[in-house]
């Protein structure tokens, strides 16, 4: 008679297998990690339910939502637009309990899926970071034509990513990006990072 | 071998040759060296090298024409082994220490070239031989008529070996990008650059500058154009606003202001470093685009203008004062227009004899003429090159006078000028024609691209002058146009050099005068397709194949049309001119794939348990972009029949355990989230209790099935439906479709979450006894507290579970669901918790087979058929509308002759049916007309120890019990029959509710 297991699964991170293979330059101009066991969640808004939703964000997060492909940022937690009434919420170190936090929330005014496994998502910054996007993404990343805050549902290669510039010290020098990439895709969106960023050095951050 | 390494046509004084710095290169395997800023032609040239290459249909000796990416001759292949490259134009090959080169299109040897029989054979080789000469006998096309031509086409020869370097693909984006860097694109560059717009210049040469790279005496700005040209390029390098882009040639307009660009990032080295592409394929969106593309020289087509050592005027005088090379002691010139002047001043500057100097026009201006004979010019006004002389080389220029009289000399090169063609390709590409101008007896832009000017030469502004004015404007409007209004300064100046021309297609001669060097088309070609009616400039194309080759006709295109103008006596405008495709010049397929080859031509899929079922030693199958462990062989399994076997029988006697996590999963919510589903489905939704699940099927709305698989429902307003693996991103499409744009008054809200959970099929007669160990008290799986088709929702072992009682196997069956991060873990515990039950992994193979035995509809099944075809009929509801209904019950869709649902067993036990295979009556013949329908899915069952089938036979439903055959065509077999239900194991459901 075996004994009940009832130790906690364990996670792995959607790039944790990629990273463990990968080749790192100790020196390099791109700089990359994962942003593991973060809480994401979909967020839509439920008709008619808008003006509702920002009152609550404010008053919950103190988050003032902003329109458009953009991230709204608010006491641990940000919204990245990604279409019409719909968000990337991420939180830093949420898991899958963020969806069901956010659900109970703000019940009633949108609907939420947790996406906590649904994406991996990596943090690309450095002096070459822009340029080994340019290999891939099909939107002007040009400081004047993308900043910190800015948010856009594309592509890299042939991979769906949703990306956005986080703020940093010196964005138009030293921009830093996240990327969410859907997580089955997470080896060949690798493979195509690997491939772009070598030729600058890629580097292991953090 | 001393005198390969002659130089002695070398001059010194070119500013943009280094002649401190040689590069040794070797062409058909001799050494020779030249110098670094040179081109492979201009070091070829410089070694006194006149021969390069053979034509493509005559195999005529040819030299190097040009000293552009127009050249039509002078195409080699570059590089050796894996490298290999053919069809490079050694015009635009950037010289390096350690190139090699081979000529093509000969054999044995560029000197005696076997395949030059053609040229004695050219009455049989005229245009329109393919379609006169092998039309019959029809026995002869396989074996002897295509071998021919296939031997014959193409240039060059590839490596056959593979690429072993890298290509990739990038995005550029500006305000304004400048295409060419001649002076009218340095203007443009420089004006728009100062305003502090986003400026892109590309030019597909290796040095900026264009045209004052090869002219000499020109002055801007009142000091040197040479001094300009410096200052101009360090100001555009300090503007931080401004992407000099070298070597990378635009070579498409596409919608949406974007620009095809290829760079050759590493073609000028011996090997790309460590992690560089050879070639970068650029797509840049420019906002405005200002088209400084220059203009081509114009060759005149007389008898034997393709010999070894006829070039373009202009290419003459670039040797001679770009590169420091002569191309000859003896420098004939025969021009219809000032141009070939110029290059008879620069090269007698330059030390070349100049033994005649024949230009067509009486009327030559005065001034010019004065300047000629004071420069000791024998000038022929009103001559005509009727003929040249030489073996492999230029030896003798035939000419007549004013007069008709006819007169030689000798002379080792003939450079001709024919006027002028303003580079039009890329004004063309979005579909608009070029204009004809009488005055400059050439085609200029007609309408542009979005976006786009035209500045300089390509706009037939010819002089310097107009050439920096025109830039300088249009730049300064272009950046204006993107909100740019900073100061620019002046215009640069410069003088307005004349361009005085007559037009002259065609000197009448005894022997073959060429039009399309590369394609070898004469002038008599012409004539000949006037003369049987193919008269149109597009037809004249294809059948002589005028302008078909990889230069699209930069050079021959306009004389060719003008000469039929001239036969069928019509003004040019009315004939027009074909127009060019993107890309304007050869580009390598390896640049449009990038980094998208080998395993990396799409992306892979890979599911959370991908390495735990690698280590189980899975073989994979690609199931669109998801690779799915398709069985799992254990030691003694020599073929993959055994493992499926096996994994059938563990499962149906035991329980086995299948990641299913491809599926689609659709998270439907929101208050009218039931409605929603009621009105996707054929079927009822809306009083879907909360905790339980629902089959569903969906149609198209032309009535036919779209896809199918359950529905759960979590809570009043929040709903998980599971597609297809197949369908999963088009379901998803479909129903964002009906939300957003059928019903927007409805209030739901869609996402998929397919990605977000990871989840496994238990089942089995032991997959409950598996779960409720391993879940322990999280929950009770007895069939009173959770009976079959029940869902759930708990939190066990430290996540969030979904517990779906659903079976596709036809065995008591669970799908369990955590996220996604957890599901290599879950994967693991189900593998720990399933040993001592004898439990197995099993694959799509033996969920095929399961799904068959049960006579479940698969993919093959839902091809064009309605739910009444395969046995859903009822389940399409009465009480209310869906999408789909109105067309479903259409006459044809409800005959009831059409072919449906049956299951199929051989009569003769052990014999294998084949999928795809038709179904004849008894002894009818098989054809079309006694066609009853198609086998669609087939297996063998371990535990019925027999081979199944599902088939759609008309009637099907109602033959049971008939005996029919399954015959196959394609492999020659055929098999005797019983139509039988189609649910071969359990049709009571027992093991489903156990």
């Amino acid at each position: 008679m075996a004994e009940l297991n009832t130790s906690p699964l364990t996670a792995i991170s959607a790039f944790a297998g990629a990273i463990s293979h990968a080749h790192f330059e100790a020196h390099g101009d791109v700089h990359v990690a994962e942003r593991a066991n973060l809480g994401l969640a979909t967020l839509t808004v439920r008709k008619g339910q808008r003006e509702a939703l920002k009152a609550a964000l404010l008053a919950h997060y103190g988050l003032e939502l902003l329109d458009g492909p953009r991230v709204s940022r608010g006491n641990g937690l940000i919204l990245v637009g990604t279409g019409p009434d719909s968000f990337l919420a991420v939180k830093e170190g949420g898991g899958w309990a963020f969806a069901r936090e956010l659900s109970a929330t703000l019940a009633g005014l949108v609907s939420v899926a947790d996406q906590s496994s649904g994406y991996g998502v990596v943090r690309l910054e450095g002096p070459a970071a822009r340029q080994v996007l340019a290999k891939g993404v099909p939107v002007d990343l040009h400081p004047l034509a993308f900043r910190p805050d800015d948010a856009a549902v594309t592509l890299a290669s042939h991979v769906g990513i949703i990306l956005w510039q986080e703020p940093s010290a010196r964005p138009e020098q030293d921009p830093v990006y996240d990327i969410a990439v859907f997580r089955s895709f997470a080896e060949s969106f690798w493979h195509w990072l690997e491939q772009s960023a070598a030729e600058f050095g890629l580097r292991q951050a953090g | 071998m001393a005198g390969h390494i002659n130089t002695t046509n070398r001059i010194s004084g070119a500013p943009e040759i280094d002649y401190a710095t040689s590069a040794r290169f070797t062409f058909d395997g001799r050494s020779y060296t030249g110098l670094r800023g040179d081109t492979l032609a201009s070091a070829l040239l410089a070694n006194g090298v006149k021969l390069v290459a053979r034509s493509f249909k005559y195999h005529r000796p040819r030299g190097i024409l040009t000293a552009g990416s127009e050249e039509p001759n002078a195409l080699v292949e570059l590089r050796e082994g894996a490298r290999k490259e053919p069809n490079c134009k050694a015009t635009t090959v950037e010289l390096f220490d350690g190139l090699s080169a081979q000529s093509q299109n000969r054999w044995p040897s560029l000197e005696n070239d076997i395949g030059a029989i053609n040229g004695l054979l050219s009455p049989i080789f005229v245009a329109g031989f393919y379609y006169k000469t092998f039309k019959w006998p029809a026995s002869f096309w396989e074996k002897l008529y295509e071998p021919l031509i296939r031997r014959a086409a193409g240039l060059g020869r590839l490596s056959n070996l593979p690429d072993p370097d890298s290509y990739e693909k990038a995005f550029a984006f500006c305000d304004v990008l400048v295409i060419g860097s001649g002076p009218a694109g340095l203007a443009a560059a420089l004006a728009a650059g100062r305003t502090g717009a986003r400026v892109i210049l590309c030019e597909e040469d290796f040095r900026l500058g264009g045209r004052l790279l090869s002219e000499a005496g020109e002055e801007i700005n009142g000091r040197s154009a040479r001094e300009w040209l410096e200052a101009a390029r360090a100001e555009l390098s300090s503007l931080s606003n401004v992407t000099l882009m070298p070597r990378t040639a635009v070579y498409g307009v596409y919608d949406g202001n974007t620009y095809g660009a290829i760079e050759k990032v590493a073609d000028h080295i011996l090997q790309p470093a460590a992690h560089q592409p050879r070639q970068r394929l650029w797509q840049i969106v420019a906002t405005r685009s200002i088209l400084a593309a220059g203009a081509l020289e114009r060759p005149l087509v007389f008898s034997g203008n393709d010999r070894p050592g006829v070039m373009m005027a202009s290419a003459v005088r670039t040797y001679a004062n770009r590169f420091g090379v002569l191309a000859g002691k003896r420098v004939a010139v025969f021009t219809n227009n000032d141009n070939g002047w110029r290059t008879a001043f620069d090269l007698a500057a330059a030390g070349a004899g100049i033994p005649a100097l024949i230009d067509t026009r009486t009327d030559v201006d005065a001034a010019l003429s004065a300047r000629g004979r004071a420069a000791g010019l024998n000038i022929i006004s009103g001559g005509q090159v009727v003929a040249t002389n030489g073996s492999k080389a230029l030896n003798e220029v035939i000419f007549t006078d004013a007069r008709g009289v006819k007169q030689n000399v000798s002379a080792d090169v003939l450079a001709m000028s024919g006027g002028f063609n303003p580079a039009v390709a890329l004004t063309t590409h979005k579909g608009a024609r070029p204009a004809w101008s009488d005055e400059l007896a050439t085609f200029v832009p007609g309408d542009l691209p979005g976006g786009m000017s035209v500045v300089g030469a390509a706009q037939g502004e010819f002089s310097l002058g107009a050439a920096l004015r025109g830039g300088h404007t249009a730049g300064l409007a272009a950046a204006s146009a993107t909100g740019h209004d900073g100061a620019a300064g002046d215009a640069p100046m410069a003088a307005d050099e004349a361009y005085r021309h007559a037009p002259m297609w065609h000197v009448e001669g005894a022997k073959k005068a060429f039009v399309d060097f590369q394609h070898d088309v004469t002038a008599s070609d012409i004539t000949l397709a006037h003369r049987e009616g193919y008269r149109s400039v597009e037809l004249l194309k294809r059948y002589t194949t005028l302008g078909m080759a990889t230069d699209q006709g930069k050079l021959s295109n306009i004389n060719g049309h003008a000469i039929m103008a001239a036969l069928a006596g019509k003004p040019m405008e009315q004939v027009g001119t074909t127009v060019a495709r993107a890309p304007s010049i050869p580009v390598s397929i390896g640049a449009f794939a990038g980094h998208s080859r080998g395993k990396d031509f799409k992306p892979t899929r890979h599911i959370a348990g991908h390495a735990h079922a690698q280590e189980l030693n899975a073989t994979f199958i690609e199931t669109g972009q998801w690779l799915r462990p398709q069985w799992y062989a254990r030691p003694g399994e020599t073929e993959w029949r055994d493992s499926v076997n096996r994994e059938v029988s563990t499962t149906r006697t035991a329980v086995g355990i299948c990641d299913v996590s491809t599926l689609g999963k659709i998270d439907v919510q929101g208050p009218d989230a039931a409605e929603f589903l009621n009105r996707v489905y054929i079927n009822a939704f809306a009083k879907l209790a909360v905790g339980k699940a629902r089959y569903g099927v969906m149609l198209r709305e032309d009535g036919f099935i779209l896809d199918d698989g359950t529905v759960a429902r979590f809570g009043e307003e929040q709903f998980v439906v599971s597609t297809t693996t197949a369908n999963a991103g088009r379901i998803m499409k479909h129903l964002n479709y009906c939300a957003q744009v059928l019903w927007p008054e409805l209030d739901v809200q869609i996402a998929s979450i397919s990605e977000a959970w990871a989840q496994y099929s238990v089942a089995g007669p032991r997959s409950r006894e598996l779960l409720q160990k391993m879940l322990g008290n999280a929950f009770d799986l007895s069939d009173t507290a959770f009976p079959f088709m029940g869902v759930a929702e708990f939190d066990w072992a430290g996540v969030p579970v979904r517990l779906f009682r659903i079976s596709f196997s036809g065995e008591l069956a669970y799908e369990i669901a955590v996220p996604a991060n957890y599901g290599d873990a879950l994967s693991r515990r189900l593998e720990a918790e399933g040993q001592p039950l004898g439990a197995c992994f099993y694959g799509t193979e033996a969920l095929g087979v399961m799904r068959i035995e049960k006579g479940h509809v698969g993919g093959p099944e839902m091809v064009g058929t309605t739910a009444e075809d395969v046995g859903l009929g009822r389940m399409m509801s009465t009480k209310k509308d869906f999408i789909g209904k109105a067309l479903a019950y259409r006459e044809a869709m409800v005959d009831p002759a059409r072919q449906r649902l049956v299951g199929l067993r051989p009569v003769e036990a052990g014999k294998p049916l084949a999928g795809g295979a038709h179904l004849l009556e008894k002894g009818a013949a098989p054809t079309t007309a006694n066609d009853q329908g198609y086998v669609t899915s087939v297996t063998y069952s371990p535990i019925l120890k027999s081979w199944l089938g599902l088939a759609l036979v008309k009637r099907g439903p109602e033959r049971i019990g008939e005996r029919m055959r399954v015959v196959d065509l394609l492999r020659n077999t055929e098999v005797e029959v019983e139509l039988c239900s189609p649910v071969f194991l359990d049709p009571e459901g027992s093991k489903l509710h156990g």
